[in-house]
């Protein structure tokens, strides 16, 4: 059985701290924590951990400006905590001085990812009052003017993850300019919309005046932009936000005519509009001034796809935490997390993209939007593209396909994570992140061979969705980023996977560029992702993780021996083998392996 | 007995097969007195379909005009529709089915005329047995002896000839001990744990009754499975309420006084009808075909399946952690002795022992017991969960431990050498086979209908070379430890492989599966060369 000491570090953050003998660990608790370059410690103090599984356990804190971090004194319960400050939402004091029971003063802490700690302090003389105040203040540094870790971290890495997108490298590889789309620099200094990226492909045949009256048109200028063309059908995935329309029913005769240059640049008679929202409240946006594409829009159709918003979609995250920490349910688990709904979430997120990634497949371009079209749309284009687009499906081609569609398409990480931020009932913040990966995780159980990169990947991104360690998910917007010097002040997440990228690789990955997948979004067909949402209780955790990736770490390296050997034969073969001649080229380099294992997906073995 | 007197329509032209996973086709229609064989009429495609009828678990027929729709559903789960010409030929061919498919005869079942060209009769039949157990196990041979008490049946019908049982036990304190449990079930060794000696036994319910009747022969031989450690535990499969319960009706349970030294552990399983109820209810919700599938979860939970499982398992697990952990010896039984004893203390030696995890050791194991135990297949498998015929001895047991395994083997993805192609392969074949291993209740009678030199064996056939890779598990990495399963709701999963068999998504994932196994063993071919 695993060690218990790893049983409560999480897998992604544990790379950098150096294992700890038990033998050092009796003599000084602390000593061996290995920090951070650029991480200080702040305090530490003897406290008492509950666990909600293995009871009351003595030991020492640290309180770094990264991390909390806790061991245990007790080598019989050897349990170890090593928390980013950043997953804290929320601290709170636990019992006051007069409280009675044994260990009912404290601290309380809840965190982002799924779980809660519990600390027990002595009552005497105020125990509690520095570390929670240090813990409050560097837990939340935006809220006390300091500055996030990312700003502070000295790390170094062999690759710049800033370098994985580059939105022009992208445009180009998807074909693009062509003699139907453009690159337009018109939002170079985010004049025309402040949460855009620089760099936008707009319909060949529309001039930079109709761009700016049609951002008048649209939800906070966020005009329908090209996302993702289709190398042979030339059919499109554009993203918007919704038209505003408002309670009178205005109509904006350049938004119709900028929307039907879509649909002419791919010559198709109809254009779909999908908008992710549910019709009513489609319908009650108009209140507000938004609304939908009515009949005005000649030549489109509009679909709604019943996504919820990003209240619906906290609660029910919500109600999952409530059945799975610290106990899970056992009676009536099923039911229970059918009374969550957020299996049934994910299902319409997944069966939106579906549908949105067919219709392209099929030859008709695509417009989606929600209500601000930095949510929902970009779960729905990412998604899409995702099943699309074989090089998303890559290790660094998901990295791409990140940074593209969710950062520097503003999806408001700042506000939804709530990064650095004491107030932890802001209402802005919600698992929309989260439910995409969880939508790519469930992509990925339904086709085992199709995705370079693993689950650790997944969760190393969670992780670091959180921690403020990695400047990539930092603030709302690109204008933002560029305002706060992100690229050139913190690390990219993409430069600690890059640098270490065998532990994220998939062995059975097969490539095959021209697959659309089409995941089947029916509940039956779909999991809870154990492994995220319950990898806190140690009971729950299946076979011990270690030996499976010793295995996979001894099937790469057999891979690997098979590609080069597969590599040599090739070259000694002059005439090409018929059997490899029909492998398709790959778009662009992907992996280090990316070129030969092309080909080993066609080969067949005799049984 | 003639087949041809329930074959009215042999033949029938223009018929339209619709079937999961594949586009409508027409063709010819032909039933045999064993099988249904379809095959495509369209030029150059040869697409065949054939159907053991055994497979067959329910026929509904639909008249509309002159024409009908057979529906058939197959005990793989599997639903077809055939849409046939003619009013008349429709009724006769839903009428076959409905027949052959249910036919008691088992020496006219198929298994006696399966004759493939790869196999032969003479091949040896099987691959385990209690005498090769024993000869394996030297380390038994001064405490434990091979009884042939049983060799004419007489002593239990249900066991097979050779018997492990204590040294100091004679045949003759047998006899009477088999007197006093039912179907004559006495306590017999079906597993040795070399790690520390301790052992596991089955038997059935000791027929204790209303008065609390005692056998002196029976307390001196689980005494002698002690002798010399402080005590043993007995796992009853009842509720201990149940258990009282059965002493009404001559059975019982043993007590604490009578057997002081040894510990009774009760633990409920669902067994019989309830849990072929469980199945039909999964079956059900499995196929809706509604879209409205906002309450799959609740149906899936109201099925119960699960927690079958669940209970399965952690039963299991107890009894491994006696053996394992505790270093106690184990006496499992329910009231019969031939379904869930079998079940948990199959996947008892699954988690504890690694032989069983290899393809051979795990086809052994079940042999021995299920196969050899006597659990009784032709009963239990007769009908799937679609039939509508009134329930019998159906109960899916087999089909549960199957899932169990499949638990095990999803949890542990390289502790077990079989894939789950194999698991579905048993499931399948468990309820219609070309195959004679599952045929009849008992090894008498097995033996009497002559199955092992009239039929092939399954378990043979799957280790063939061509099957094998087929069947073994790419990542396998064999592990001395012990796997305990972790039992909680999360931690367990529908078998979508098998319950959601026939959807693009299991097909896709079959593909999937098959392409990882090519590429492991392609690596490992290159690695060598």
């Amino acid at each position: 059985m695993a060690s218990p000491v790893s049983v409560y570090n999480s897998n992604a953050l544990d790379t950098h701290i150096s294992s700890t003998s038990r033998e050092s660990l009796k003599m000084e608790l602390l000593a061996d924590v290995s920090l951070l370059p650029g991480e200080e410690r702040i305090t530490d103090k003897d406290i008492i951990y509950i666990c909600p599984f293995s009871g009351a356990v003595k030991g020492k804190v640290l309180i770094t400006n990264y991390r909390l971090y806790f061991k245990s004194s007790d080598s019989d319960v050897a349990v170890m905590l090593d928390v980013p400050l950043g997953t804290i939402s929320r601290v709170e004091k636990m019992g006051g001085a007069s409280s009675r029971g044994e260990n009912s003063y404290g601290l309380d802490i809840t965190c982002k990812d799924m779980r809660n700690l519990r600390f027990a302090l002595k009552q005497e003389g105020h125990s509690r009052r520095d570390i929670f105040d240090l813990l409050f203040k560097h837990a939340f540094p935006l809220s006390h003017g300091l500055p996030l870790f990312a700003y502070l971290t000295q790390e170094k890495y062999e690759e710049n993850g800033w370098n994985v997108y580059k939105p022009m490298e992208e445009f180009r590889r998807q074909g693009l300019p062509n003699n139907k789309w453009r690159i337009t620099f018109i939002n170079k200094n985010y004049e025309l919309c402040d949460t855009y990226p620089t760099v936008l492909a707009v319909p060949f045949k529309s001039k930079e005046e109709d761009l700016r009256r049609v951002a008048a048109f649209r939800s906070r200028a966020r005009i329908p932009v090209l996302s993702w063309i289709h190398r042979e059908n030339q059919a499109v995935i554009v993203r918007c936000s919704q038209p505003l329309v408002g309670m009178s029913g205005k109509r904006n005769k350049d938004d119709e005519r900028y929307l039907d240059m879509i649909r002419e640049a791919n010559d198709t008679t109809k254009l779909t509009i999908y908008d992710a929202r549910p019709n009513v409240n489609a319908v009650a946006n108009k209140a507000t001034g938004g609304g939908y594409e009515g009949d005005e829009y000649q030549n489109a159709e509009l679909i709604f796809l019943d996504i919820q918003n990003i209240h619906v979609m906290r609660e029910s995250l919500k109600k999952l935490k409530d059945i799975v920490y610290p106990n899970v349910e056992e009676s009536h688990w099923l039911s229970s997390l059918e009374s969550t709904h957020w299996l049934e979430h994910v299902k319409l997120v997944l069966s939106g993209a579906i549908q949105v990634a067919d219709k392209v497949s099929s030859g008709n371009s695509v417009v989606v939007h929600c209500s601000d079209g930095w949510d929902r749309t970009a779960q729905l284009t990412s998604l899409a593209m995702l099943m699309l687009d074989s090089h998303y499906r890559t290790l660094r081609g998901f990295q791409v396909l990140i940074e593209k569609e969710w950062i520097s398409f503003g999806h408001k990480f700042a506000s939804r994570i709530g990064h650095g931020d004491k107030n932890h009932a802001d209402q802005d913040r919600s698992p929309i992140f989260v439910q995409f990966i969880d939508c790519v995780w469930q992509m990925t159980k339904q086709f085992p061979t199709a995705f370079e990169f693993n689950e650790r990947l997944l969760l190393t991104i969670l992780d670091h969705l959180y921690s403020c360690r990695f400047g990539t998910f930092l603030y709302n917007c690109e204008s933002a980023r560029d305002q706060h010097d992100v690229r050139s002040k913190t690390v990219s997440l993409w430069s600690l996977v890059n640098s270490k990228m065998d532990i994220y690789l998939n062995p059975f990955y097969t490539p095959e560029s021209g697959r659309v997948l089409y995941p089947v979004a029916s509940m039956r067909h779909l999991e809870l992702w154990v492994t995220y949402y319950i990898r806190w209780n140690p009971r729950i955790r299946q076979q011990q993780q270690s030996p499976v990736e010793q295995r996979y770490k001894e099937l790469l390296a057999l891979r690997d021996e098979y590609l080069k050997k597969l590599e040599e034969l090739q070259l000694s073969d002059s005439s090409p083998s018929s059997r490899l001649a029909n492998s398709p080229t790959p778009n662009t380099p992907s992996s280090t392996s990316s070129t030969p294992s092309q080909q080993y997906t066609h080969l067949q073995t005799p049984l | 007995m003639e087949f041809s007197e329930h074959i009215k329509t042999a033949n029938v032209e223009d018929v339209v097969l619709r079937q999961p996973l594949h586009p409508p086709s027409r063709g010819t229609l032909c039933i045999t007195g064993h099988h249904l064989l379809f095959s495509d009429r369209e030029e150059g495609s040869s697409r065949q379909l054939l159907l053991l009828l055994r497979n067959i678990d329910a026929v509904e027929k639909r008249i509309s005009g002159s024409s009908g729709t057979i529906t058939i559903k197959c005990k793989d789960m599997r639903v077809l529709h055939l849409d046939i010409p003619g009013m008349e030929q429709c009724l006769n061919i839903a009428h076959s089915i409905e027949t052959l498919s249910c036919l008691d005869g088992v020496a006219a079942m198929y298994p006696f005329f399966y004759r493939p060209s790869d196999l032969s009769l003479q091949n040896q039949w099987g691959l385990s047995s209690t005498e090769k157990y024993y000869s394996q196990m030297k380390e038994l041979h001064n405490r434990w002896r091979l009884s042939s008490v049983n060799r004419d049946y007489s002593v239990c019908p249900s066991y097979p000839p050779a018997v492990i049982i204590p040294q100091n036990t004679d045949d003759d304190m047998l006899k009477k001990v088999a007197k006093f449990r039912q179907g004559g079930r006495f306590p017999a060794l079906c597993y040795y744990h070399r790690k520390n000696g301790m052992v596991i036994l089955r038997s059935s319910q000791p027929l204790t009754g209303a008065n609390r009747k005692r056998c002196r022969e029976d307390e001196h031989l689980l005494q002698a499975v002690i002798d010399g450690s402080d005590k043993g535990y007995i796992i009853d499969t009842r509720s201990s309420q149940q258990a009282q319960q059965a002493r009404m009706t001559g059975g019982g349970f043993e007590s604490k006084s009578s057997y002081s030294h040894w510990k009774r552990l009760h633990r409920q399983m669902e067994r019989g009808k309830a849990l072929q109820e469980s199945l039909i209810k999964l079956v059900e919700a499995c196929g809706d075909e509604s879209h409205n599938m906002d309450r799959w979860l609740s149906k899936l939970e109201n099925s119960k399946w699960l927690s079958h499982v669940q209970t399965a398992l952690s039963t299991a697990g107890l009894l491994a952690e006696c053996v394992e952990r505790d270093g106690h010896s184990v006496l499992v039984h329910g009231s019969e002795g031939t379904d869930s004893t079998l079940l948990i203390s199959t996947l008892a030696q699954l988690i504890m022992d690694p032989c069983c995890r290899t393809l051979e050791g795990f086809l052994a194991l079940l042999e021995r017991e299920w196969v050899q135990a006597g659990h009784p297949f032709q009963q239990r498998c007769a009908h799937f969960a679609y039939s509508h015929a009134r329930l019998q001895q159906e109960s899916p047991v087999f089909l549960l431990m199957l899932d169990c395994v499949w638990q095990l083997w999803r949890q542990f993805p390289l502790a077990l050498g079989f894939s789950e192609a194999l698991l579905l392969r048993l499931a399948t074949e468990a309820y219609a086979s070309d195959y004679g291993t599952f045929l009849c209740n008992s090894h008498q009678e097995r033996c009497a209908l002559g199955v092992t030199e009239n039929t092939h064996c399954l378990f043979q056939a799957l280790l063939r070379p061509t099957e094998r890779d087929y069947y073994s598990n790419p990542l396998y990495e064999p592990t001395e430890l012990a796997i305990w399963p972790s039992v909680h709701p999360q931690s367990l999963q529908l078998w979508r492989g098998f319950f959601l068999r026939w959807t693009q998504q299991a097909r896709q994932l079959e593909e999937a599966q098959e392409e990882i196994r090519n590429m492991v063993i392609e690596w490992g071919k290159m690695a060598l060369s």
